[in-house]
Formats: C-alpha cells, sequence, structure tokens
C-alpha cells in the first residue's frame, strides 16, 4: 500500500488518499463518526456553551482522526519493528514523569514536550503492543516461565503509573497486558488460581491503597455515609442520571450539570450530562454504538491472519469493553471512583488520542485480513 | 486461537453491556421519579411568608382574638451544624430557655425541612432580644426576628367559642392534607378558629428560588405572595358575653343567648372555661393535665356538648305539639290532686306541689309547671305523636352552628330505646325494650331520657319566639378584607317549621356548611302550626313571668317577657327524700330556664343552664332577666334593676318540681 514515488502527482495523492481511506471498515469509521457528532453535542453542554473548549476538543478530536487514518494504514510489520522502541520510550517518559513531572490535582501525570503529555495512557497502547510482539515472536506455545517475564514488563509501568497516583489507568494498562496473556493462552486454572491469590492478599494490597482510594471504595458502599464529602459525586451522579428518565431533559436543560452539582462533568462523569439531557434513550445510542464497534473488532480479531494481530485486537477490544464498563459503572455508582474517561465522550486529550490510535491498529489488522 | 478465549470474550462483552443496560434502566426507569425529585430538591428552595390571621370581632367591631408582635429565636435546620446540648449551654448566658422550650424544640427538628424556621424561644423578653442581637455572632445560623401570633385579650370568656390555635403538628397536617403550613406555623385547634381555619389563615406565600450546587439564587422559579386572612366579624354582643359570663359567677353551667330574627349568637357561656392563651404555643403536660383532670372539666363546651334533662323548660313545647295534634284544646281541663297514676296501675307520679291544685286547664299547667296536668299529657299524646312535632323544633339533632363539635342531645323514640336496650344488661328484658307508659309520662315532663343541650334550648326557644319560623343559629356575621371591604355576608336561611307525618327520620349530622347557614331539614309537604297556638303557648310562657313560677323576677319589668323554669333532676329521688349519700352539692338539680324578650316582636331569646343550680326559678331566671335588661335598655338600666332584683330575692316560693319518677340517669357532659 504504501509507495515511495516521489513523483506521483497531486491528483494521485490524493486518489492514493482516498483509496487509504476506502479500504477502511467502513463500519467502524461510521460508528466513530456518530460518536464523534455525540461528542461535540455532550462537550457544548457540558462546558456550558463555552465556545473555546469546544474549539479545542473539536481539534483534539481531528487530530486523533488523523491519527486514526495513518495507524490504520501503517503496516502491522511496522507495528512491530517499533514495539520495543515504543515501549522503552513510555517506560522513560513515566521514570521522568516519576522524577520531574507537573502535578495536577495532587498527582504528577503530565510532561510537557511542546504539547502536554500523558504518557500513562500511551502505555495503553505501547504495552499491549509490547506483550503482543513478544509472545509472537516466540513462535511456539509460551511457557510458565515466559508468562512471568510477560507479567514483568505490564508491572513495571502498572507500578510506576499507580505511584503517579493514577489508579483508574493504572488498572487500565495492567488490564491491557493481562488481556494480551489471556488471549495468548495463558491456562485458565492459572487465571483462577491467580484471581484467587488476588482475592486472598486484597486486604494487603488494601494496605497499599491511599486514604482516598480507601475511602472512594468504602463511600462507594455506603454513598450515604459522607454525603457532602466523598459520597456526593456518587449520589449526584446517580440522581443526573435517575432525573433523566426516559426522554432526558432535554438538550441544555439538564439542571444537575448546569447548576454545578456535577463535578468533572466533561471529563469522567460525561456519562451524567448524556443521561441527564438526553434521558434512557440516549444511553441506549452510545451503548449500541460502543457495542457495534465492539462485535466489530471481535470479528476482526476472529479473522486475524497471525497470532499478533489476533492477540492485539483482543487486548485492544477487552480494554475498550473494561474502559467502559469502569467509567459507566462508577457514574452510576456501581464501582468505586476511579479517574477513567468514557471512550470518544469525554472531553478529547491524550486519551482521546490513544483511543483512536488503537482503533487505527484494529482497522490496519482489519485492512490486512482482507489480504 | 483457542476458541475457549473467544467465547470468554463475548461473555465479558455481554456480561458489561447486560450491567449496564440493566443499571441506567432501573435509575432511569425505575427510579426516575424519587431521583428527578432529588434533582428537583437540589437546585430550587421554598421560601415561605406566613400570612397574617384575619383577626376575630364582635357585632361592634370589638376585637376579640388579635394579632400580636413576639419575637422569636430561630435556626434553619440546615444550619444547625452542631449539638443541640452545647447550643443550648451557650445560648443560656443571653437567654432562658425551659426544659419545655428544649422538648419543643427537638420535636420541632425531627420534623422539620431545611428551609422551616425551628423556634427556640418565642416572647423574647427586651433584654433578651438586646443581648442576643448582641452576641448573635457566636451562633451562626441563629436568628432573631419578629413574628405575629395569636392573642385572645378576652382570655377565658370566648374559651368555648373562639376556640384558639396552636402550633401546627404532623397530625394536623395529615389531616389537612395540604402543605400550605410550615413549621412555626399555626392552626385553628378549636371553635370558630378550627371551624373558619381557611377564611381566617388566608393563603401562605411561597417564594421558590434556584439555587446553584453552592447555594447561590440563579433564577425564580415562581412567587406567590402571601394573602392575609379574611377578618370574621361574629354575632356576638362583647358586653352582654361579659355580662353573661359575670353573672355565672363561680358556678358552672352554660348561657347561650340568640337573636331570634337572624339567628345570631349573642352570647354564648360556659363555664368553667380557660384561657386560650396558654394553647397557643403549646400547653405543658403538666398544665394539660390539670386542665382535663379537673372535675369541674373546663374543656367541656357546656353550652354544645354538654346535655342535660330539660325539665320543666320542656312543657311549653310538649303542650304545643299537644294544641297542634288536638290532644288538648285550651278549654279543656283536668283535676290535679297533686298526684298522677296510670290507670291499672298504683304508682303514684308525685306532683312537685303535693296538695294539687284541683282543676286546671292548659295556660296554668304551664304558668304554675304543673307536672300531674303534664304527666296525663304525655300518656294520651303517646311518644311517637310527640316525637313528630318535637322534631321540628330541632330536639335530638344537631343545630348546624358553626363550630366543629356539637352534640345532637337525644330525642327519645320508641325505636332508639330499642336499640339501646338490645345489648348490656337489661338486653334479656323485653320490658325494657319496649316503650313504656311510663316513659311517656316521665318524657312529657323533661325528664327520662331527654338530654338537649343549652344550644338546642335556646335555638327551640327561639322559634317558639319567633312563632314557627326556624332561623338556625351562627356565629358568623361577614367576612372582610383588612380595609373593612365585605367579602362575604350571612345569608339568612329561614322557614316555616313543618310537621309532617312521616316516620321520624334519624338524628341528622350536619356537616360544617361554610358559609352558608345550615338548613334544618324540614318536610316540604307537611302542616305549619297555627300561629293562634304559638300565640297561645307564648302567652302562657309570660304569665310564667307575670304570676307563674318566675314571677320573682318581673319586678319592675319594663318590657314583656316570657320564659319557663325548669329543674333537671341529677338523681332519682324516693318519696321526696334524698338518700343520704347524693347529699352532696354536685347531686343538687341543674337549674334551667329559657325566656326570650319582647313577647310580640322577640329580640333575644336564651337559655341558661346552672348545674347543681337547684330550682330554675332561683338560680338561672334572675340571671335571664339581668340579661334581658342589659340588652334591650342599656347598661344604664342594669344597676337599678340588679337593686331591685336583690330585694326579692329571698322571697320564699321554690315551686319548681321535684320529680318522683323512675329517672334512670342524667348524662351530663360526655
Amino acid at each position: 500500500m504504501a509507495t515511495n514515488n516521489p513523483l506521483n502527482s497531486l491528483s494521485s495523492r490524493l486518489k492514493q488518499a482516498a483509496q487509504a481511506f476506502y479500504n477502511l471498515d467502513k463500519i467502524i469509521i461510521a460508528a466513530l463518526l456518530a460518536l464523534a457528532v455525540i461528542n461535540i453535542l455532550v462537550q457544548y453542554s457540558a462546558n456550558d456553551k463555552v465556545v473555546g473548549r469546544l474549539i479545542s476538543d473539536s481539534i483534539y478530536l481531528a487530530i486523533s482522526f488523523g491519527l486514526l487514518i495513518i495507524m490504520a494504514n501503517i503496516n502491522l510489520n511496522q507495528l512491530k519493528h517499533w514495539a520495543t522502541t515504543f515501549y522503552i520510550t513510555t517506560i522513560v517518559f513515566l521514570v521522568v514523569i516519576f522524577l520531574f513531572g507537573v502535578s495536577a490535582h495532587g498527582a504528577k501525570r503530565w510532561l510537557f514536550i511542546g504539547v502536554r503529555v500523558q504518557p500513562s495512557e500511551l502505555c495503553k497502547l505501547s504495552v499491549p503492543i509490547m506483550l503482543a510482539y513478544y509472545y509472537s515472536a516466540k513462535n511456539s506455545v509460551p511457557k510458565w516461565k515466559d508468562y512471568i517475564s510477560g507479567l514483568g514488563l505490564i508491572l513495571i509501568p502498572f507500578l510506576l503509573i499507580a505511584k503517579q497516583p493514577d489508579l483508574g489507568t493504572g488498572i487500565l494498562v495492567l488490564a491491557s497486558g493481562l488481556f494480551v496473556l489471556f488471549f495468548v493462552g495463558l491456562q485458565w486454572r492459572v487465571i483462577i488460581i491467580g484471581s484467587v491469590v488476588l482475592a486472598l492478599f486484597m486486604p494487603i494490597i488494601w494496605h497499599f491503597l491511599h486514604d482516598y482510594q480507601q475511602h472512594r471504595i468504602l463511600t462507594l458502599i455506603n454513598p450515604q455515609s459522607d454525603p457532602l464529602g466523598a459520597g456526593y459525586h456518587i449520589i449526584q451522579g446517580v440522581i443526573a442520571i435517575g432525573s433523566g428518565g426516559f426522554y432526558g431533559k432535554g438538550y441544555l436543560q439538564g439542571t444537575q450539570i448546569h447548576l454545578d452539582f456535577i463535578p468533572e462533568k466533561h471529563t469522567d462523569f460525561v456519562i451524567s450530562v448524556l443521561a441527564e439531557e438526553f434521558g434512557y434513550l440516549g444511553v441506549c445510542v452510545v451503548l449500541l454504538l460502543y457495542l457495534i464497534l465492539i462485535i466489530r473488532s471481535l470479528m476482526i480479531m476472529k479473522q486475524a491472519h497471525d497470532l499478533f494481530a489476533q492477540v492485539l485486537a483482543g487486548s485492544i477490544t477487552m480494554s475498550f469493553t473494561l474502559y467502559i464498563l469502569i467509567n459507566m459503572g462508577m457514574v452510576s455508582g456501581l464501582l468505586p471512583v476511579v479517574g477513567v474517561p468514557l471512550p470518544f465522550i469525554s472531553y478529547g486529550g491524550t486519551a482521546t488520542v490513544v483511543l483512536m490510535l488503537q482503533f487505527g491498529v484494529l482497522l490496519s489488522i482489519a485492512r490486512e485480513n482482507k489480504y | 486461537m483457542n476458541k475457549s478465549r473467544l467465547i470468554a470474550a463475548y461473555v465479558f462483552v455481554c456480561f458489561t453491556f447486560g450491567v449496564l443496560f440493566l443499571r441506567y434502566g432501573y435509575l432511569q426507569l425505575i427510579n426516575h421519579n424519587i431521583l428527578l425529585q432529588q434533582s428537583i430538591n437540589n437546585y430550587s428552595s421554598i421560601v415561605s411568608t406566613i400570612p397574617v390571621r384575619g383577626q376575630i370581632l364582635d357585632k361592634n367591631g370589638t376585637i376579640l382574638a388579635d394579632n400580636r408582635a413576639s419575637y422569636v429565636l430561630a435556626v434553619l435546620p440546615k444550619d444547625v451544624g452542631y449539638n443541640s446540648e452545647d447550643l443550648f449551654a451557650s445560648l443560656a448566658k443571653y437567654v432562658n430557655i425551659t426544659g419545655l422550650d428544649k422538648k419543643k424544640f427537638l420535636t420541632q427538628m425531627h420534623n422539620s425541612k431545611n428551609y422551616d424556621w425551628v423556634i427556640i424561644r418565642d416572647d423574647l423578653s427586651d433584654t433578651e432580644i438586646a443581648n442576643l442581637t448582641a452576641h448573635l455572632y457566636e451562633f451562626p445560623g441563629l436568628s432573631v426576628f419578629a413574628h405575629t401570633k395569636r392573642y385572645y385579650p378576652f382570655n377565658e370568656i370566648y374559651s368555648h367559642s373562639l376556640g384558639y390555635v396552636g402550633r401546627v403538628s404532623q397530625k394536623d397536617k395529615a389531616k389537612i392534607k395540604n402543605q400550605d403550613y410550615v413549621l412555626s406555623d399555626y392552626i385553628g385547634k378549636n371553635g370558630l378558629e378550627q371551624y373558619y381555619e381557611s377564611q381566617l389563615r388566608g393563603s401562605l406565600g411561597k417564594k421558590s428560588i434556584k439555587t446553584d450546587a453552592t447555594g447561590n439564587e440563579v433564577g425564580l422559579i415562581y412567587n406567590v405572595s402571601a394573602v392575609d386572612g379574611y377578618t370574621l366579624r361574629t354575632t356576638i354582643d362583647n358586653e352582654l358575653q361579659k355580662l353573661a359570663w359575670r353573672l355565672l359567677g363561680e358556678q358552672k353551667g352554660a348561657i347561650v343567648a340568640l337573636d331570634p330574627q337572624t339567628g345570631g349568637v349573642l352570647a354564648f357561656v360556659s363555664k368553667p372555661g380557660y384561657d386560650p392563651n396558654w394553647f397557643i404555643d403549646g400547653i405543658s403536660l403538666d398544665d394539660w393535665s390539670e386542665l382535663s383532670n379537673d372535675e369541674q372539666k373546663p374543656l367541656l363546651n357546656r353550652a354544645v356538648q354538654g346535655t342535660y334533662p330539660p325539665g320543666s323548660t320542656f312543657k311549653p313545647f310538649l303542650a304545643l305539639a299537644a294544641l297542634f295534634l288536638g290532644v288538648r284544646t285550651p278549654d279543656s281541663t283536668i283535676y290535679d290532686p297533686g298526684y298522677f297514676v296510670i290507670p291499672g296501675s298504683s304508682h303514684q307520679f308525685r306532683d312537685s306541689y303535693k296538695y294539687g291544685r284541683g282543676k286546671i286547664d292548659l295556660m296554668q299547667a304551664i304558668t304554675f309547671s304543673s307536672d300531674t296536668y303534664f304527666y296525663k299529657l304525655g300518656l294520651d299524646m303517646g311518644i311517637d305523636r310527640a316525637d313528630s312535632v318535637l322534631q321540628g323544633f330541632g330536639f335530638g339533632r344537631k343545630t348546624g352552628i358553626d363550630l366543629p363539635i356539637e352534640n345532637s342531645g337525644l330525642l327519645p323514640t320508641r325505636a332508639w330505646k330499642a336499640k339501646r336496650f338490645a345489648t348490656g344488661a337489661f338486653a334479656r328484658d323485653p320490658h325494657q325494650k319496649a316503650w313504656l307508659a311510663a316513659d311517656s309520662v316521665t318524657f312529657a315532663i323533661g325528664q327520662g331520657f331527654n338530654n338537649y343541650t343549652p344550644l338546642q334550648m335556646a335555638f327551640a326557644t327561639s322559634i317558639i319566639a319567633n312563632e314557627g319560623l326556624v332561623i338556625p343559629p351562627h356565629f358568623f356575621q361577614n367576612f372582610t378584607y383588612k380595609n373593612g371591604v365585605v367579602v362575604e355576608s350571612y345569608v339568612l336561611n329561614s322557614h316555616q317549621m313543618n310537621i309532617s307525618q312521616a316516620p321520624i327520620l334519624e338524628a341528622q349530622i350536619l356537616e360544617s356548611p361554610i358559609i352558608q347557614s345550615p338548613s334544618l331539614e324540614s318536610p316540604t309537604s307537611g302542616v305549619s302550626i297555627p300561629k293562634s297556638q304559638f300565640k297561645f303557648i307564648k302567652q302562657a310562657m309570660q304569665n310564667v313571668i307575670l304570676r307563674g313560677t318566675a314571677r320573682d323576677i318581673s319586678y319592675g319589668l319594663k318590657y314583656t317577657m316570657a320564659g319557663k323554669t325548669g329543674t333537671a333532676q341529677v338523681v332519682a329521688m324516693n318519696k321526696n327524700n334524698r338518700q343520704a349519700k347524693f347529699a352532696g352539692h354536685q347531686y343538687r338539680d341543674h337549674s334551667w330556664f329559657i325566656a326570650f324578650a319582647p313577647v310580640d316582636k322577640p329580640k333575644i331569646a336564651i337559655a341558661i343552664v346552672v348545674e347543681n343550680g337547684g330550682f330554675g326559678a332561683a338560680e338561672a331566671a334572675p340571671i335571664a332577666r339581668k340579661l334581658f335588661d342589659f340588652y334591650l335598655l342599656g347598661a344604664q338600666q342594669l344597676s337599678n334593676v340588679a337593686a331591685g332584683l336583690s330585694e326579692s330575692e329571698d322571697t320564699e316560693n321554690k315551686d319548681d318540681n321535684i320529680v318522683e319518677a323512675e329517672v334512670r340517669s342524667v348524662q351530663i357532659g360526655y
């Protein structure tokens, strides 16, 4: 697909670009465009009609779509080639952040390199690519020591991110790696034993959690214990969702949102904006779009030619599902409050860019499936 | 790839979306209403303005129930972030807070909503206001402000007519089923205050504001101004009321004076009373138990809830029935030997005048209150025919007066007796259930099962005074705005009393028709009692005053007056001898007097009962005379009359009836 002929005329370049777009999976592109439209609508309301924010959000979206198309046209071999470099670069970034990062909300997550970048987000991509590459390069059924080293590859970024502290992103990075292990063929009994051991170690893990993290879990169990403190976010989010009813209160009419009862309403709590103003109907539309993306991705995974493509597609799809579960579960009071944005609806940023890159990888896999 | 991994992936996806679809559906469809209300509560807060309660006036504009300003120390529950005991402790330096205040405060806190003021102390003194305002900065959330409060300037004199207001309770709120009351609000709990609650109250002002999460006002949702209550002008004559209260002295009893031409209540006394001001901010438990356990029953509204056998005051009504039914004519006479015996039996029903009056006619029988005459008349007429006429006078049914509680009294009927004795100790004896000749005999002299309220007696008297025109009693005269402009006036609702031959209806309960005067059901296809027969009875009742049992009060009478004395027996007697155990004051007979004046065009009709007052002529009648003099002649006449009366008071003649009859029991009060 990629040609290196520098003499191509402008029209043939355009044709080429159109071709590059034309070859992509149209169902995924359509679903992503629909979500982008919803994103702009919801963000306009979530930012109280402030146009400035909307413009930067739209720029993020546009750039992300550009990156999506570029990524979709990169061959998987290229991806394998750069996997290790990419992985090490993100780890280096994390270490740098750990030492010199910019603080926001009491956590060091950001790095300025011209623009503000959140390297932990990049790990959501670099870790599964690295692991997929690691196991696909083996050409044999992985042994237990391969799993151990894989686990090491996952835990290094996880611990660095969790230390920031950013447990939400950390868990997602951890999950993206574990999904690779799962699809590579980690035995069920190991999974089960691992889960049991993890459950037994919960009290100890609990001990290592920050106070505010413990508090979030406790208030989830009983939000009314501290209705004006930690439980406030949960209660207000649930009220916003429920008060929307079936049809919602109408666009820009949400009282919970516009009277500032919802914190982080344009980022992590954005589903409450949608739910309050567009009701269950709006929620169902978004869930169905997600479902289309996921099922399509699973079909791509099934058709993939090699292990690298399969496990990478699987990990990306399952991670994506997990983002949705964690975010929507958290805002509706099912899960503790962790900083996980809602895919494609939350205000753009590194998270959106990385998501688009992930889908770019999926599209790339889909493109190569045709050959 | 291993197929189980793919299946596991699908299972995870199904789980995720299943959970989310269900969870959001649960919140948005099933819990929608609750959460929507919570979102509304989040942003809206209601600030209430309590309307100023309408005054209650007498017919001349004297204020009987007023409002006054009172300073309160109050707090919004949402601002109470601290322990209330600590709060009381630190407040103690500046203001006196009693245990009762604390208790009231805690009850209110328990029931409060965020934007309702909860009162810590009411009626702050000037020193307390000064102290508090100087140190209010120490108590964030506390506030000192003025509110209007009910005040009854005449205290206990109007306890049983005006009733009182009190703090609205949760029970009240449930009862009225509207949320137009806030926590520190008052509501009519008794009497006219309760009956005319909605008009006196007006309506609560409500301003609903929209606030953001930090409590800043961002908009107005709605604003409804408070509407002050109407002023209620009653038919009461304050001067007459005060005099009636005074004349009853330390005795228990009731006085009801009506204007027969309008039905308006001129005076309404039940004694003893209580000070309604005690109830406004909640009465302490001690005071309450003292009031409710008082043997004098000050809480009992004797005028409408107390029922008494009417005694001889019943005779004019029975006489009218006799004339109307043709059982007697004015000319027919009987021989009175001083007792009466039912043919075929040997029992003597004794007359209070034990030597007998010989040959007497109906006019004389009323004038001198002959029991013998009426014993025989009762037997001759029979209960059914008597009832058919007497119910027209409102006996045995509520008058429909504009008070929340009224006793219907008891006009005994054959059916009533059968039902009354169908159960209990008498059930096995068929004799008890049947209406006996003896029952008719005692019934005729106002004893036996007869039981009526003083209001019913005054009302019945006004019907005689009006010669058959029925005008139901009421307090209401009009409602006005504060500026005096009339909103609604009493509409006279009268009808001629008709006697139907139809069977007697069950006692009717007239449910508080607010503005319209209640109408007593009168048979449309009936026969009116001829005016001539009314005039005859009126003449007889005038004779009672002029030369009959109440002649003592006729001294210097400057107008025509008609009346009838009565004595209601409290305990059964045996051959005129009180048993030793019934010797106490509480077993003395009740003294009755009914009267109206002037006879031709009556301006006032009255019923007076003095509990344990003995002979009606001695206790009740002089009170009526003084009240009539005052009402008809004016204040300056009263002293002369009173002087004249006291001279003649100790003349003998207590010839009212002591009845020897099988009076079973006499119900007083409940």
